[in-house]
């Protein structure tokens, strides 16, 4: 079953000296170096394809995805992510495993892969593979050694889980259809909103070899569209699609311009999900940012709130922010601070409005819209209705109507709402946005403190 | 007027068995109520029955509301009997009323404003829910002779949902999922259909199967009544286990970004109590 002409030859000899070294080191060494530097790619969706199983080997897929544990981050564990390698010929300022960067290397072999893979997805730990690479050599053999262990999870083990596999800049097309042919969803990193911050920070990417695989995977998903209408036993080239991320808060774009890219991908490269990685320093560099408050949690969380908007509400980017309003509320959600700059739209009266307008009601998401225009088929709906449907008043009730009523006699005024809608469980955790509240006090110790700290004391 | 209490067994059987019941009464349906298992508050006046479980009942009244109601409201409706809150065969019994008196039968469980399909519903996504943390969250592991074992103890009768999932995805392996709690266990033969064994009273011998039975551990074929402890497994697990149970729990503790630490959003997501069933919770 082994296909050997995945390799070339020569590339097979001429693999650098650290793929030896690793070879004395244990399977759990190089899993802990290898997810260790794997972790800060976000993308861990195992969702966008239902395949069932054949019976004849492991695993099937499922449409919503499925997440099999939590890290203490709170971050959904879903797929095995693991780098091949983390040796890398780049040097991008901003990774862990940067060429410069001093860091334990390891890699595995196809068959370790192979192997953790099955004996962690049948005892149901993990939904599939996120294979991941630095570049070993060049951008070309990485692909190969990638398409090597995908190839004989897929065809040796019958693996029939999801595979999330990444392209890697730079390499030829034909390797990338190869591998789209085996994987469930690629994706190629755009990692910064900007050519501009590209070019400061990842000195050996270029924006046009990202853009270039992306567009090829694109294209190779609606022909293969066209070729399962013809031929429904078609080879499906990554059905669940592709996806994308980008570092904030390591150049200064503002949200408005990471919003439009976001559009932008989602529009012309039909991409499932653009994610977005809040910047966190684990390099020293004098063109990164200092962020001593952590990395910014808060603007990933706006950002994401905003990609659902477009996602799954109707929004357009140029609705939630605009050149001279270039970032997002720090204290209210996207959706909300778009109510409030149009009050003229509101309230919305839920027995009648469609379901667009009902979905642009803050605090009513996705699944309580559609189940207020199925409720409301068969009578009336009152407030205590809504509450038992699951509609969180808290935010809505500003917002909407029922039966011509409001629920409170309340003000559609700006600042009235925003009173109301920053109340006091709605109010963010202190220091997350940089405020803090104290007591005022005499004597002005926080800074003789922070004075005594950088002393060394 | 007199109000009927018909007493059903804890069953998807008994339920529509008793709602078969409950029409043939032929009382108006506000007079007639179900009630599940052991009724512990008897009212006066009212006139109370044993309504004993009947197959060919049951499979009616299934077929009847899967035509009528559709395919969604009778999966809701399973769900919700997988519940152990004694209200859920009043609900079901008033939901199929409500569903076969409306206009539209099949959108019954969009009507939300009615108490007891809006009861139905809360019981069927509490179990649906339930099944998806299971689906996600069980274990497998691998005993001495290769049978991967998982135990599990959820508030719902969940297994029945769980299962088909793992007999479609693990086609080609002998596993058993248990039920700790109702001492229910799930058994999948390679390469054949799955089936369910009761503890207490399984002799998976008499059944086509598994052939290897012999091998089976004797807690799942029943002999052995020791009570089980969660996680407690029936036999020493394998050479492997340990070594991929520590590669996981490595693999877990080394993918958490430490600058965005959040155990309130770890909690959220994976709720404590499914966590002493779960491999990389073990303390060692």
């Amino acid at each position: 079953m082994e296909r050997t002409d995945l390799i070339p030859g020569d590339a097979r000899k001429a693999g650098p000296a650290a793929v030896m070294q690793a070879e004395g080191m244990s399977l759990m060494e190089k899993l802990g170096i290898l997810s260790d530097a794997a972790k800060y790619d976000v993308s861990c969706s195992s969702s966008g394809v239902e395949r069932r199983g054949d019976g004849t080997g492991i695993g099937n897929t499922s449409r919503a995805g499925i997440c099999h544990s939590f890290g203490a981050d709170g971050r959904c564990i879903s797929l095995l992510k693991i780098l091949f390698t983390n040796e890398c010929i780049y040097d991008c300022k901003y990774c862990i495993n940067r060429r410069s960067n001093d860091v334990p290397r390891a890699s595995f072999t196809p068959d370790e892969i192979c192997e953790l893979t099955i004996q962690f997805y049948r005892r149901n730990y993990i939904e599939g593979l996120f294979l991941s690479s630095g570049i070993l050599g060049s951008p070309d053999y990485t692909m190969e050694l990638i398409c090597e262990a995908v190839y004989k999870l897929r065809t040796l083990h019958r693996f029939q889980g999801y595979i999330h596999v990444k392209a890697i800049p730079g390499a030829s097309p034909e390797l990338v259809r190869r591998l789209g042919l085996l994987a469930d969803r690629m994706s190629v990193n755009l990692e910064l909103p900007t050519a501009a911050g590209l070019k400061a920070l990842a000195p050996n990417k270029h924006r046009k070899n990202i853009l270039t695989p992306m567009r090829q995977i694109q294209q190779g998903i609606t022909q293969n569209k066209e070729e399962l209408t013809l031929y429904r036993h078609a080879p499906s080239f990554v059905p669940a699609g592709q996806s994308t991320q980008m570092i904030i808060g390591a150049t200064p774009e503002s949200d408005y311009q990471i919003m439009t890219v976001a559009e932008n991908l989602y529009q012309k490269f039909a991409l499932k999900r653009v994610y977005y990685s809040a910047f966190v320093s684990v390099n020293e560099d004098k063109d990164l940012p200092a962020l001593p408050g952590g990395p910014p949690l808060l603007r990933e969380h706006r950002l994401y709130q905003a990609d659902w908007l477009l996602r799954f509400y109707g929004f357009e980017a140029g609705e939630l922010l605009s050149e001279d309003r270039p970032n997002f509320n720090v204290l209210l959600d996207p959706k909300a601070d778009w109510a409030l700059r149009h009050l003229d739209q509101f309230p919305v009266e839920i027995n009648r409005a469609d379901y667009r307008s009902i979905l642009r009601v803050p605090g009513i998401g996705v699944k309580s819209a559609q189940r207020i225009v199925r409720a409301r088929r068969s009578g009336n709906l009152t407030f205590d209705d809504l509450k038992k449907i699951g509609v969180t008043l808290k935010r809505a009730l500003y917002f909407i109507t029922c039966n011509g009523r409001m629920m409170y006699p309340t003000k559609l005024e700006e600042d009235y709402l925003v009173r109301n809608l920053t109340g006091e469980k709605e109010r963010l955790p202190f220091d997350r946005d940089g405020m803090t509240y104290r007591q005022l006090s005499l004597f002005d110790d926080q800074q003789e403190f922070a004075f005594l700290q950088a002393a060394g004391s | 007027m007199e109000e009927y209490y018909l007493i059903c067994e804890d069953s998807l059987e008994g339920v529509f068995t008793g709602i078969y019941d409950a029409y043939l009464k032929k009382k108006p349906h506000g007079q007639v109520h179900l009630c599940v298992g052991q009724e512990d508050n008897y009212r006066l006046f009212a006139v109370y029955e044993e309504c004993r479980p009947d197959e060919g009942k049951a499979v009616k009244v299934a077929r009847t509301i899967g035509r009528e109601l559709g395919h969604e409201a009778y999966m809701s409706i399973c769900r919700a009997l997988a519940s152990p809150q004694p209200d859920k065969g009043e609900a079901v019994y008033k939901t199929v009323v409500a569903g076969l008196s409306m206009k539209n039968r099949k959108r019954v469980m969009g009507n939300l404003k009615n108490p007891y399909i809006h009861r139905v519903f809360e019981l069927a996504r509490f179990t649906a829910n339930e099944a998806h943390y299971h689906v996600e969250f069980l274990r497998f592991r691998e005993l001495e002779n290769g049978i991967l074992y998982a135990p599990m103890g959820p508030k719902n009768n969940v297994i029945t949902f769980v299962v088909p999932h793992f007999a479609d995805r693990l086609p080609l392996e002998n596993f058993v999922i248990h039920d700790t709690l109702r001492g229910i266990y799930a058994l999948h033969p390679a390469g054949k259909d799955w089936y369910l064994v009761s503890g207490a009273q399984g002799e998976p011998g008499g059944r086509d199967g598994l052939e290897n039975h012999d091998s089976l551990p004797g807690a799942i074929s029943g002999k052995d009544h020791r009570e089980p402890v969660p996680g407690a497994p029936p036999m020493p697990f394998s050479e492997g286990e340990e070594k991929y149970s520590e590669l996981f729990t490595h693999f877990f503790h080394t993918i958490a970004v430490k600058e965005r630490g959040n155990y309130g959003l770890q909690r959220n997501m994976l709720p404590l109590r499914y966590r002493k069933y779960m491999t990389e919770f073990q303390e060692k």
